[in-house]
């Protein structure tokens, strides 16, 4: 049994030129998870730097809260740890990976539903939603510049939170994860044009409920 | 080309991630409300593009070290894994004391009758007279029975 994943410094060295030179260039991402799938450790370790942010992210989007989705991310790759043996590269790894971190939201989502968290400004502590905290960088936003930033953010996750489900996951995947329609229909399990019309509606609606913002 | 084609490509076009066609920058520029619709759509992906997400916490770097490490150390899933499931557990352990019972029972009605045809004594013995009397057992039971009709019919003849 390989202790290569459990080396702080080796999760970093994965993401570092040379150690990625080896999985770069002509390796996809799917001969890579085959390459864990035979037994490579160094391999695992590289997908998990490579989409530990963008799974992070997308599951700080889903989520309700900035812990949930850290735990929902570690949970997507113990699932690809978990089920590294049966995985077939018959399509893109991210589509496997994002159908994945799909299904874990989906269902939080679904089992907390009725525990919105009460929103809350605080100058100190985190926003439990965004995971942010009001820190000034630079010195060019006042304090009260950085509360309406935030809530002005809020605001407009609130908007996106209240889409339909699968408007929801299409417009996240779309916007924020930069998949194209082809992926996005293959997570979603819908035809291309099924997901061009489900894009083109939450877009709508978006358009009509941000104008405040705009 | 047709509004409806363009409006299928404007979130690619309004995020960025592609420009317009030749075709489509001429459509663009002969139809009023495309146009107006695709600047309305690059408006709102820019409202989109503030909710932004902070970088994952040490804390999950850490975390899941420590999960991956539990993981690993987990013994490998074996054909019986599905045994630990306590529902399938107990339907397994009912499912084996009915196959346990029906076995003994039908085993226990052959060495019986196996026994019976086996050692069967010749008529004028003690044995052989017991083994008559066991198989007449069921009209020994019965006598109760026809003593009761007997003793009706002679109330019937003499009332």
């Amino acid at each position: 049994m390989s202790t290569a994943a459990l080396d702080p410094g080796m999760l970093m060295a994965a993401t570092t030129p040379q150690a990625s030179a080896g999985f770069g260039g002509v390796d996809s991402d799917a001969e890579i998870m085959l390459r864990a799938k035979a037994g490579d450790q160094s391999a695992f370790d590289y997908l998990v730097q490579k989409y530990r942010r963008p799974i992070v992210s997308f599951m700080y989007r889903m989520a309700r809260n900035a812990a949930a989705a850290e735990d929902l991310a570690q949970e997507v790759f113990l699932r690809v740890y978990r089920s590294r043996e049966s995985y077939e590269a018959s399509a893109k790894f991210t589509t496997w990976l994002y159908r994945i971190a799909t299904n874990l939201a989906v269902n939080h989502a679904r089992d907390t539903r009725h525990e919105r968290p009460e929103v809350t400004v605080s100058l100190d502590e985190p926003d439990e939603e965004s995971g942010t905290t009001l820190e000034l960088p630079d010195g060019t936003l006042s304090a009260e510049q950085m509360i309406v930033r935030r809530e002005r953010m809020m605001a407009i996750r609130r908007k996106v939170d209240a889409l339909p489900e699968q408007q929801r996951l299409a417009v996240i995947m779309h916007k924020y994860q930069e998949m194209d329609y082809k992926e996005i229909a293959e997570v979603l399990k819908k035809s291309e044009s099924a997901t061009k019309s489900l894009l083109f509606r939450a877009y709508e609606t978006l358009r009509e409920q941000l104008k405040e913002f705009i | 080309m047709k509004c409806d084609e363009i409006r299928e490509r404007m979130p690619d076009v309004a995020a960025g991630f592609s420009k317009p066609t030749i075709d489509e920058g001429m459509h663009l520029e002969s139809c009023g409300t495309c146009a107006q619709e695709l600047k309305a759509l690059r408006a709102t992906m820019a409202v989109l593009d503030e909710w932004q997400t902070p970088e994952p916490t040490p804390y999950f770097d850490t975390r899941l070290q420590a999960r991956l490490r539990e993981e690993m150390a987990k013994p490998r899933a074996r054909w019986f894994q599905w045994f630990r499931q306590p529902v399938l557990a107990a339907a397994f352990t009912v499912l084996l004391g009915i196959g346990v019972g029906v076995f003994y029972t039908r085993d226990s009605g052959m060495i019986h009758h196996g026994q019976e045809a086996s050692i069967a004594a010749p008529p004028g013995t003690a044995v052989g007279d017991l083994q008559a009397l066991d198989k007449n057992h069921d009209m020994y039971s019965d006598f109760d029975l026809l003593d009761d009709l007997e003793l009706q019919q002679n109330v019937a003849a003499n009332p």
